[in-house]
């Protein structure tokens, strides 16, 4: 049947994962709380550790705040992984 | 006798306040705060003091510009603070409550009101005058900023190098000066005030090192002081932030710090010890190592004082992170090699023998001392100063001079750091505002701000502000693509640099920028909005702007900090943080904030000394106390403590106190009861108490204390004479010292070691105060006190010089080599291993002193989960801010003070707990406080009444109303967005933080990531 086969191609597609290129780094959008990650996100910078500069930061009031509307629209729109931190 | 008439005259609602460090900034913002006026008087063009020459600070690593940036701006635009630049006070005249002070401000030969501190004078100017800021190490102009980022921003003429006003000649600022703003002709002024109560926060001198010419300080040019060091290290000193050698503008990698210089030396440098000096080396030798990974660094030292809160951590990171080489010496001598300009220093090595080392650079660690002028401070303002000259004051009352009405915080009144100096400053502001409490709001006039401009249907115009924060963005950031970028972005009507962005040329530049572009919405891109974002806003809705029209894109702490090596890629990066945050800023709106009223009390937790002197201050400031006490006595810790080690009679001190609280009208005492929960908001907390009683209050005070421990080690409890320093104190109060007995004291029982790494600070006083108590009554007696660091700290050194005198053995021990100690039958035998002694000992010891340390409360943790706050690793509560904000919570409307927040002696709890005092009044004067904008809004229109948000908002927002729908107290929602979160008809959205924009931010950094 139609829909079984699309539906193993779909299975066969997420079982061969796509190679990964040679210095690729992640897009991740880091969702984080105003008054706790946000601030250990500042410290990092205080204390002058390093990370991938792929990393993107969007500040919340608070955790609370984050919407799987949020996280649908990011991995839509391409990032390779989402981060929330609160 | 009284005079009638002297006793009716009303007190004045104004306070002088002598010196503009922090200490002094502080003090004037909480007074300001609090409805009272405020003179400001400061001898220098600029306000700021002596952080404002520090590059970073420990144990954080903060930059201090940018911490004490806003609070000049702060304090020169407070409607409330009059500020005197490059002014003295003269004289004096007058009591407590009515005082005349007579200000002369020197001539400024620049019109403050007609500069625009653009410094187009300062290149004409054709003398060059030794830059003392920088510290000698560059020239300035004879027409100067004191600082770049200096406050007022008007240019003064130093009279002394100024050709015009030596010689007659050149007027050339003039002559380029458009504003006309040039007055040869300013003789200065001299003007009366009448203030209440006055505040003396003049700060400190350096000491000279070239006195102590063994180290070579005026001979070698690369001998630096640290404070010349500070300066080489700043992004705004004079080699821009690249450390380079003074003799040849070369790289130093190998770098000496020699500690004590000028400090803990009765011969030709000052007796006390400088209590910063330890801390700022390793603060110095770890941004050193930042700035170049090749530094090696050693600190030549004799006593690690690293006694304050998180400090020995701090020490560790030095060690292990930043590689330093701590070696326990004193310096000979330091000797040049002329060839190279390299440095040799002398020293003897823990094996006894001649060590000599060369070095790059050799840094001198200069201690405080009181200034130049200190003696005629004193008599200007009728004071007692001690026998070194700092201003005198007792260990139960540290803010008052012997002079009713006059009070004094900060390095005048002994050596501190600014945490402590910033602490005495909210604490000798309280006792002003305690003073005047009745005459608040009766010098002060309202802040009248333009009405905001309606923007709603314009077309967004936002403007882009790219900062370069010195060195801080630009130096890893390519600011100018940056602005380039965003001037392209839709809705952006302007982009550009600026080199401080948070000072006040930079907030002047972005009124500037609004009128004239007409911009409708502004991102800044510099630091963390945490910290600047309120500044910001201000700037913005001094111009008409709402304050929310405003966000802040983070490219400091979130991207050229932590990307220092790769500089396209954080480039990139800052690009897409700005681009986010202008998509965000175009859809953002107009938010109006409402206002509550204030429920002018406090409820303070603990009836310790700490509870109790906040108390009696909050109270006599005209504002109600609830003291809760969870034992059934009041008293604390401190009722197990006798004297001071000046020889204060502490429980006299303690009983007054305790009979003052209870006998306070305003206070009300609830003894044998905790805290159960607490309900409500800044302004209007409820909180119900474990005997089910409410409680409103309009602030929260955590005084809840400390424990001491009780030791297990050396063999604790194995005999009775084995005790702790309390048990001594009351053997030796009880029964004396007896004739010819040996005291044995081990320091750091059960503190700086895992799992409590931290210094407990008030041991070695301890140690002290009994030795020296034990030695006076009996010379015969034998006192050995075995410790690692000895932390007689500030003026404490005095103690230890005193027990050294008096015949107390110190030996040392490593952690890694500690004590023996054996219980026979009528002794305790204490061996040590000798590692460091070169030869074993043994002491027979009639009694065994364990100095044990503090530990935080063993519900610590409870009580931080029941009122929403943080401690640190040690489980003591976290502040703020360590250096800035030092007794308030980050939760607004919540205080902390005593040992809750970190051991402390009885002098600092007092301080401390005067300081938590000051803020709270300052906070429960207002008669209303603005609710944050940042609030959920509900649609009832769309709302289903699911109960989604009822069920999940923390703070009881959204109920269900008469109709039986749910609606939304906003005063309730702190603005977290649960509800919004939760609820599947989009019925909540929270201002500022609105679906739209955020998805406006995700859509604007994922762009790169679409598709081809």
């Amino acid at each position: 049947m139609v829909t079984d086969k699309s539906a193993t191609q779909v299975a066969e597609s997420v079982e061969a994962p796509r190679e990964t290129p040679v210095g690729w780094q992640p897009n991740i959008i880091a969702f984080a709380c105003h008054y706790c990650a946000f601030a250990a996100a500042d410290l990092a910078g205080v204390m002058r550790l390093s990370y991938p500069t792929s990393v993107k930061v969007v500040r919340l009031p608070c955790t609370g705040k984050l919407d799987h509307v949020y996280l649908l629209r990011a991995f839509e729109r391409g990032v390779d992984g989402v981060f929330a931190a609160g | 006798m009284v005079n009638p008439q002297q006793q009716q005259r009303e007190r004045t609602g104004t306070v002088l306040v002598v010196g503009s460090g922090i200490g002094g900034m502080q003090a004037a913002l909480d007074l300001a705060n609090s409805g009272l006026l405020v003179h400001m008087v400061n001898d220098e063009p600029s306000i700021g003091g002596t952080m404002s020459r520090l590059d970073k600070t420990f144990p954080t690593g903060d930059c201090a510009m940018c911490m004490i940036s806003p609070r000049m701006v702060e304090s020169s635009r407070h409607a409330n603070i009059r500020l005197h630049t490059m002014a003295r006070v003269t004289a004096l005249s007058g009591e407590e409550g009515n005082f005349t002070a007579t200000i002369k401000e020197q001539p400024r030969y620049v019109d403050p009101d007609r500069c625009t501190g653009c410094g187009a004078c300062e290149p004409e100017c054709p003398t060059k005058v030794v830059n003392a800021f920088n510290q000698g190490l560059d020239k300035r102009k004879a027409i100067y900023a004191l600082f770049p980022q200096a406050v007022p921003n008007t240019r003064a003429i130093d009279p002394a190098h100024c050709l015009y006003l030596t010689r007659s000649v050149c007027r050339k600022c003039e002559k380029v000066c458009e504003a006309g703003a040039i007055n040869f002709a300013d003789t200065g002024r001299q003007i009366d005030v009448q203030v209440g109560s006055v505040i003396l926060t003049p700060g400190l001198q350096t000491y000279r090192p070239e006195i102590s010419q063994e180290f070579g300080y005026g001979k070698y040019k690369n001998v630096v002081t640290a404070l010349q060091f500070e300066r080489l290290l700043s992004a705004s000193g004079p080699c821009g932030g690249t450390v380079t050698r003074p003799s040849d503008g070369g790289h130093p990698k190998r770098l000496a710090w020699v500690q004590c210089v000028g400090s803990r030396n009765a011969h030709n440098a000052n007796p006390w010890c400088s209590s910063v000096c330890c801390m700022y080396a390793a603060k110095q030798a770890i941004i050193a190592k930042e700035h170049d990974p090749a530094v090696e660094s050693t600190v030549f030292y004799m006593e690690l004082r690293a006694f304050g809160k998180d400090f020995d951590k701090y020490i560790d990171k030095a060690k292990n992170d930043a590689g330093v080489v701590y070696r326990r010496a004193m310096i000979a001598g330091v000797v040049e090699d002329p060839a190279t300009g390299n440095l040799q220093v002398h020293s003897v090595g823990e094996d006894g023998r001649l060590l000599r080392q060369e070095f790059d650079l050799v840094i001198l660690s200069i201690g405080f001392e009181p200034r130049a002028d200190a003696a005629e401070f004193a008599r200007i303002f009728g004071i007692d100063a001690d026998s070194y000259g700092f201003a005198a004051t007792s260990k139960l009352r540290p803010v008052e001079t012997s002079r009713p009405g006059i009070y004094v915080a900060g390095t005048y009144q002994g050596p501190k750091d600014i945490p402590e100096t910033v602490l005495q400053g909210s604490g000798a502001a309280a006792k002003a505002m305690a003073l005047l409490a009745d005459r608040r709001g009766t010098e002060v006039s309202k802040v009248v701000l333009p009405d905001e401009r309606d923007i709603s249907g314009e077309e967004p115009r936002v403007g882009v502000i790219v900062c370069h924060c010195g060195t801080n963005i630009a130096g890893t950031v390519d600011v100018a693509k940056v602005a380039e970028i965003a001037a392209r972005e839709p809705g952006v009507a302007h982009a550009e640099t600026i080199l401080y962005a948070c000072a006040p040329d930079g907030q002047q530049k972005i009124r500037d920028l609004i009128r004239d572009k007409n911009l409708n919405r502004v991102v800044v891109a510099s630091c963390t909005p945490r910290t600047h974002a309120p500044l910001f806003q201000d700037t913005i809705r001094e111009v008409g702007l709402n304050r929310f029209l405003f966000e802040l894109a983070d490219i400091r702490e979130q991207c050229s900090w932590c990307h220092m090596q790769e500089k396209e890629l954080a480039t990139a990066k800052a690009v897409e943080i700005v681009n986010m945050n202008i998509a965000k800023t175009r859809r953002l709106d107009a938010v109006h904030s409402s206002s509550v009223g204030v429920d002018h009390s406090a409820l303070v937790i603990g009836g310790g000394i700490a509870g109790m002197t906040a108390a009696l201050s909050i109270a006599s400031q005209g504002y109600g106390v609830q003291l809760v006490e969870r034992a059934d006595r009041l008293g604390g810790l401190l009722g197990q403590v006798r004297r001071t080690v000046d020889g204060d009679d502490v429980q006299a001190y303690l009983t007054a106190v305790i009979a003052e609280v209870m006998a306070h009208p305003a206070i009300n005492v609830h003894l044998g009861v905790g805290v159960e929960k607490i309900d409500g908001f800044v302004g209007n907390f409820i909180t119900t108490l474990s005997d089910g009683s409410h409680i409103n209050h309009g602030a929260m005070l955590v005084a809840s204390g400390g424990e001491e421990y009780q030791p297990v080690e050396y063999g604790a409890g194995q005999s009775e004479r084995i005790i702790t320093q309390r048990g001594l104190e009351n053997l030796l109060a009880e029964k004396g010292p007896g004739s010819g007995r040996t005291y044995v004291m081990i320091q750091c029982v059960g503190s700086r070691e895992e799992p409590h790494n931290y210094c407990s600070r008030i041991c070695c006083q301890d140690a002290l105060k009994n030795s020296i108590a034990i030695k006076e009554k009996d010379p015969t007696a034998r006192v050995v006190v075995i410790y690692r660091d000895l932390r007689a700290y500030g003026l404490k050194e005095e103690y230890y010089r005193r027990a050294r005198d008096l015949g107390v053995l110190f030996l040392l021990y490593t952690p890694d080599d500690k004590p023996e100690v054996e219980v026979l039958p009528d002794k305790v035998r204490v061996a040590l291993s000798g590692k460091v002694l070169g030869h074993p000992l043994v002491i027979d010891a009639d009694s065994l002193v364990l100095s044990a340390g503090l530990r935080p409360r063993a519900d610590a943790d409870e009580l931080a989960k029941k009122f929403k706050l943080t401690c640190n690793s040690d489980g003591f509560f976290l502040e703020a801010h360590v250096k800035l904000r030092p007794v308030d919570f980050p939760s607004e409307g919540f205080f902390l003070a005593g040992l809750a927040h970190a051991p402390k002696n009885l002098e600092e709890t007092i301080s401390q707990s005067l300081a938590a005092a000051g803020r709270v009044g300052a906070l429960l004067s207002n008669d209303t406080l603005t609710v944050s904008g940042v609030i959920s809004k509900h649609n009832r229109q769309i709302c289903m009444s699911c109960l989604a948000c009822v069920k999940n908002c923390p703070f009881g927002a959204p109920f269900i109303d008469t109709d039986g729908r749910v609606s939304h107290n906003e005063v309730k929602c702190t603005g977290c967005g649960i509800c919004a979160g939760v609820c599947p008809a989009k019925a909540y959205q929270v201002n500022y933080f609105r679906d739209d924009q955020l998805l406006a931010m995700i859509d604007s950094v994922t762009t790169q990531a679409e598709p081809a």
